[in-house]
Parts: C-alpha cells; structure tokens; sequence
C-alpha cells in the first residue's frame, strides 16, 4: 500500500475510535462531568491555600490552572482507557486488524477533544475565582491550550496504555507520567503567564514553538511505542 | 538464550495441506499456574472441531493465543501457517474470536457498536454490513438501543452479530451457547453450519460436550492444560511433536 | 576472572583519583573545600546520562532483535544510572548548601533537570516490577524507557528557558568553578575521576548485568519447571502414537 493510502486509511480508523468514544463520554455524562466539577474545586481550593490576597492569586493564576488541568486530564486520559477496559474491549480492539498507530492516534484525539472540554470550562472558572481578565489576551490563550491539551494527550494516551492493565495504575499513571509532562506545564504556564501579563518580554512566542516541539516529538514516540503496549 | 519461540512448525511436503491451525507444545503461565502446559494439536482446514472440557481446562486460554490477544510462554502456535506470536498482524485478519467477555461498548447502540466494528475491520459499507448483520442475529427491532440496557443473551447475539462482519479463514469461538436462549441456541446452530458450509474453520470451546459433538467433525478434550483426548476427524495431534518441555533446571543452570 | 581484574583496577582508580583531588589539588579560592564535592558530582552527572544512553540505545535494541540480553543490559543502565543520578543530587545539594545557602537552588537548571531525571527513571524501574513475562516485560519498559530519553532534551531545554529567557546566566555552572591560579591541576583531577569513575561505572554494568542474566535465566527455569510439573499432573497424557488415526 502506498503512504498516502495508508495514512489515510490510519485516519479513518483513528475517527472512528475518536468518534466512539466521544459518544460514550457524552453519554456517560457523569463521569466526564465530576472530572470537570473536580478539577475547578481543584482550582477553588487553591485559593484557600494561598489566602485571600486577589493579587497573589491572579499572579499564581497560570501555574494554578495548568496543575488543574493536569490534575484533571490524568483522571481523563485514564478514564478512557478504563473505557475499553468493560467487559473486554480492550482486547477486543487489540484484535482488529488495524496499524496500532492507528489505535494510539485515535484514543489520543479523544484525549485531545476531552483536554479542550476541560480547559475551555476551567478558563472561566479561573477567571471568576482569581479575578484575571481573559479576554484580553484570548487568542494566545487558546492557542495555549491547545498547544498543552495535545502534548497532554499525547503523552498521557501512551502512558493510560502503560498502566492500564496493571492493578496500581492509579498511582502508577501520574508517577511515571508526571516527570514527563514537567517540561509541557513548565511551557505552558510560562505561556500563560506571557499571554496573560501581555506578554512584555515577547517570550510568549519562544514558548508556544517548544509547546508544539513537544507535541510533535511526543506524538511520534507515543505512535511508535503504543503498539509494544499492547501486546499481552 | 532463551526464546518465547522454541519449536518452530517442521518442514512439510508441499503436497500436505498446511492445517488451519497447528500448535507445538504451546504453554502459558499466568503467575505461578500454568493455564497450558504444553498443547500440540492439529486442525485441518474447514474443520469444525469442539474443544471440550471442565473449567480451568485451559480452552479460553488456546483461543486467546489463537486469537493474538496472548503470548505463549513457550511454544508456537500457527494459524495457516504463521506464527501467532511473531506475525499477528497477519494472523489478525484470518481469525475472528467470539470471548468470554463481550467487547461491546455499553454507552452506544446496538447499531453504532456494529458500525464501529465494521469500519475496524475495513468493511466499505459499515453502515450496511452493520444491518445486515443485526438482521441476522434477530436484533433489527433493537438496533438503536443502547447496549447498557440489554440482557446478557441480547450481548452474547450482538458478540455473534460482529463475527458475521468479517470474513475469516478462522473462527474462534468460546462458550458460544452461554446465556442464550432456546431461539439464540438455534442461532448459534445456524451460524455454525453456514460456516461449515462456507470453508471456514471453526474451532468452539465448550463444556457442554453433546450439543457441539453432533455438529462437529472432531473433538479434542483438554483437562489441567494438556490434551487428554481426541475423537473424530479433522483434529490430531502432529506425530512429529517434540519432546515436550524438559525437566530444564539442570540445562538452564548450565547457562 | 577479567572482570575481577576489572574490578580490582577500578578501585584502585576511584582511590588514586580521590587521594588526588582531596589532599594533592589546592581549595578553590572563592569556594574552599567544598568545590571538591564537584570531583564526585560532575563524574557521576556524566555517568547517569550515559547510563540513560544505554537504557534507551539497549530498549531500542530489544524492539528490533527481541533479545533479552538487551533488556539486561537496559536494566542494569538504568538502576546503575538511578544510583548515579541519586549521587548527582545529593553532591549537588551538598555543594549548593555552603556555596549558595540552600540546599535547593531553584535557579539551577540542572539540579531540576536531574531531579525530573531520577523521578523518571525511578517510575522506569518500578514499573518493570509490575510485569511478569520477560518478553512483556522488555518491551514495555523499552518503550517507557524510550519516551523517558526523548524527553531528558526538552526537559533540559525547558529549564534551561525557564531559569529566564533574557537573563543570562547569573550563577556560575559547577563546572565552570575553576581556580583561574591552578587551572591545569584542577581539570586533570576532574579528567582523573572522570576516567575512574567511568572505569567503575564499566564493572558495575558488566557485575548487574550477569546478575540480570542469572536471575532470567532463574526465572526462566522456574518457568519450565512449573509447566513440566502441570504436565506431570495433568493424566492421562495423550501420545502421539495413540493419538494418530
């Protein structure tokens, strides 16, 4: 089969796994929404832990909504594995004849689109609780988000597909994921940060191309190693 | 050093067919208990053969290694001829498995789990092959319900609705009677005869031994993970086995 | 027996270059005494890297040839790496508390860089713990090991820009902290512990993974031992004489 072929035929399967289970998480409203609703008392309890100062909290205000999103997109990426994992799914899908690529690229644009739900409904949260003007710098901050929801599906699809199976993923998904992620909340709070402080250095730019580095380099690596996960 | 693939399947003459499937001395640990300790059988082309015995015999587990969802721990498995360990990416296509467990998403229909199915396994028109499917399985009149609400027969027919959207060379099937009806038994009957009809192997794990043994060609009864009996035709076990896996500790020590 | 040799002149180097640069090369002027620590620290910095090289280079090296002796070897880098990387830190920390007043000096990239690397490769070996199967095993962890690699650049990277994009650097880098008065002596005591240090590094590798690769073979024949033992249980056995019709 030649590239082009192939790789269109990777992004139909990939669809329809994306598309799959994007109707599940829409139908089983209840788990998608308590990640949402915990992420922002996440956010709400933040600001209980840094006291009343409004300043304060607007200047942590990045670093704040960056660790409630990851808070909440470990819970997401491993409810959708756990999705696969009623009533022998998992396997199920593993036994299609498709390219595993296929399968990682999928389960990672539904990552993606659950990430996007989760940011988009924590930005105003973040700005009511800590009183920050969003809409000022509203293009860089979606441009942002998404930057950060892809390298977080990305890497957290691959590493949901690492701990799935094992009966301490719940702690062995943040612990081994953690660490990697470090460098994307480091990028992606420093480019809130610029985006919202109207970016004064003209930094904001230089974070946003090592945020889409890293997706880059982190879908490659999740797309070849996902298959090896599989395995059983 | 060793390898998860020990025995490798033996020369043939070209004018032997190559068996549909064919296991050398397969075995699978899980843990500390061996699910197989060492199967090593034959099965010829559009053959239907039941592989009988009690619970915890090691049936789901053959399958499951037939099917790519396994590694065995030691020996090989073939499928037409290829290795199922090393090639499952062209073993996938051939074999179709009915599991224990489902596989169904609970959250979309009847309908929409079908279609799913149907693209994964490249059909061109999922939309279609997914009806027709549901058709016969006799679930049209539920096909936009989802599956959260059906019985565990209705899944078990919708299981058997997705083996009809491939076209294998293979069919697996575990435990295919469990949870059906009266009317899903002569379902599962059906089925079984138009896959006998059509050339496809079919090889059923079952532990009601009579219902599947009028239908079948063979059987072969598994018990504690080993072969303890055949009958039948069109299932054997290869004359040519290896010794089966030795007392190793001495050799392995030797390095 | 080499390898005894092996270990022998390895001790013997680690010792020569410890005398050296505690009692033969003269205190840092700016620092004192405590400027030795970087003898241990910039040596086993290097050493973790490399192990972490090998890790990645030897999971890569399973994938394409499904060896297990590969996975031995990615094994005993990356448990020896964690060991050095630990050392990395704990010299690092010790340097920092004198030098600069804490232990934790949050400005210092590289001393986040290699805390985010002793994290990763922590979760690297405690994740080879949950899977049974060698083969199983030695895939995923050279999967994990290898996004574990691709990411030590960019998380390099990152701190690197974090510490402050447009400000230079305003604490000098360990390795930077040489007496302009005796420049020479203090670069060959680090090239010194250097080439002990990795002389040691050599022993350790080949001593964990012949340890890696009597417990595989061990596990192995455990294995065997257990699927003989089912097959002597399970009666009767159908032979293949009886069988063929």
């Amino acid at each position: 089969m030649n590239g082009m072929a192939a790789l269109r035929a990777d992004l139909g399967i990939a669809w329809a796994i994306a598309r799959k289970d994007a109707l599940s998480e829409l139908r089983g409203r209840q788990a998608a929404g308590s990640t949402i609703f915990f992420a922002a008392l996440v956010l709400l309890l933040f600001g209980f832990a840094l006291g009343p100062d409004t300043r304060r909290l607007a200047e942590a205000a990045p670093g704040l909504l960056w660790l409630a999103i990851v808070f909440g997109g470990l819970l997401t990426v491993a409810r959708l594995h756990q999705l696969e994992t009623e009533d022998g799914a998992l396997e199920e899908l593993a036994r299609y004849p498709v390219e595993r690529r296929a399968i990682y690229l999928g389960k990672a644009i539904a990552g993606l689109g659950a990430m996007l739900v989760l940011g988009g409904l924590l930005l105003p949260v973040v700005a009511i609780l800590y009183g920050i003007d969003l809409l000022a710098a509203a293009p860089a901050l979606l441009l942002t988000l998404v930057l950060g929801a892809i390298g977080f599906a990305a890497v957290g699809t691959f590493y949901a597909g690492v701990t799935v199976r094992l009966r301490a993923r719940e702690v062995m998904l943040p612990l081994l994921m953690l660490p990697v992620i470090a460098p994307l909340l480091l990028a992606a709070v420093k480019a809130t940060a610029a985006a919202l402080g109207g970016d004064p250095l003209g930094e904001l730019a230089s974070w946003l191309q090592l945020l889409a580095g890293y997706d880059l380099v982190m879908l490659l690596a999740g797309a070849a190693g996902y298959g090896f996960l599989l395995e059983e | 050093m060793p390898q998860t693939t020990i025995y490798s399947a033996p020369p043939r003459s070209p004018l032997v067919p190559i068996p549909a499937v064919a296991t050398r001395e397969v075995a699978r640990l899980f843990g500390r208990s061996a699910a197989l300790a060492g199967v090593s059988l034959e099965v010829e082309r559009g053959r239907m053969v039941a592989l009988l015995g009690p619970n915890g015999a090691g049936k789901t587990t053959l399958l499951r290694i037939l099917a790519t969802s396994l590694r065995p721990t030691f020996g090989s498995a073939h499928v037409d001829g290829i290795d199922v360990a090393e090639r499952p990416e062209l073993v996938r296509p051939r074999v179709a498995y009915l599991s224990h467990a489902t596989g169904l998403y609970d959250e979309l229909t009847a309908a929409e789990n079908l279609r799913f199915a149907a693209t994964m396994l490249g059909r061109p028109n999922p939309a279609e092959a997914a009806a027709r499917a549901l058709a016969e399985v006799g679930l049209e009149a539920d096909a936009a319900r989802r599956v959260r609400a059906f019985s565990a027969g209705m899944r078990r027919r919708l299981a058997l609705g997705r083996l009809l959207l491939a076209a294998p060379s293979l069919v697996l099937l575990d435990e295919p009677h469990a949870a059906l009806d009266a009317e899903g038994t002569a379902l599962v009957d059906r089925l079984l005869e138009g896959w006998r009809a059509g050339g496809t192997t079919v090889l059923v794990a079952t532990h009601q031994a009579d219902r599947i043994t009028r239908l079948a060609d063979g059987w072969a009864r598994l018990d504690a993970g080993v072969v303890v009996e055949l009958g039948g035709a069109g299932v054997s076990v290869p004359t040519a086995v290896p010794a089966p896996i030795a007392e190793p500790v001495t050799a392995a020590a030797e390095r | 027996m080499k390898t005894r040799i092996l270990g022998v002149v390895a001790v013997l180097a680690v010792a020569a270059a410890t005398w050296n640069a505690l009692f033969v090369v003269p205190a840092d002027l700016n620092q004192g005494d405590a400027q030795r620590i970087m003898y241990v620290h910039v040596p086993s910095a290097w050493l973790a890297y490399l192990s972490f090289g090998v890790t990645a280079l030897a999971g890569i090296g399973y994938l394409w040839k499904r060896d297990l002796r590969l996975d031995h070897v990615a094994l005993s880098a990356a448990e020896i790496g964690v060991m050095f990387t630990a050392f990395a830190i704990w010299g690092g920390m010790m340097w920092g508390q004198p030098v600069w007043g804490v232990f934790w000096q949050w400005e210092d990239p590289r001393l986040t860089t290699t805390a985010l690397l002793l994290a990763l490769y922590v979760g690297y070996l405690l994740f080879r713990r949950l899977t049974d199967d060698p083969h199983r095993r030695a895939a995923r962890a050279a999967v994990v090991g290898l996004i574990a690699a691709v990411d030590i650049p960019i998380v390099h990277f990152s701190v690197e820009w974090w510490r402050g994009l447009h400000q230079g650097p305003t604490i000098g880098s360990p390795d930077r902290l040489l007496n302009p008065a005796a420049p020479m002596q203090f670069v060959t005591a680090l090239l010194a512990m250097l080439g002990a240090f990795t002389i040691a590094w050599a022993w350790l590798m080949i001593r964990r993974y012949q340890l890696a690769a009597a417990e595989a073979r061990l596990e192995d024949a455990v294995r065997r031992t257990r699927v003989a033992e089912a097959r002597r249980a399970a009666q009767p056995v159908v032979r293949p004489e009886e069988a063929t019709r």
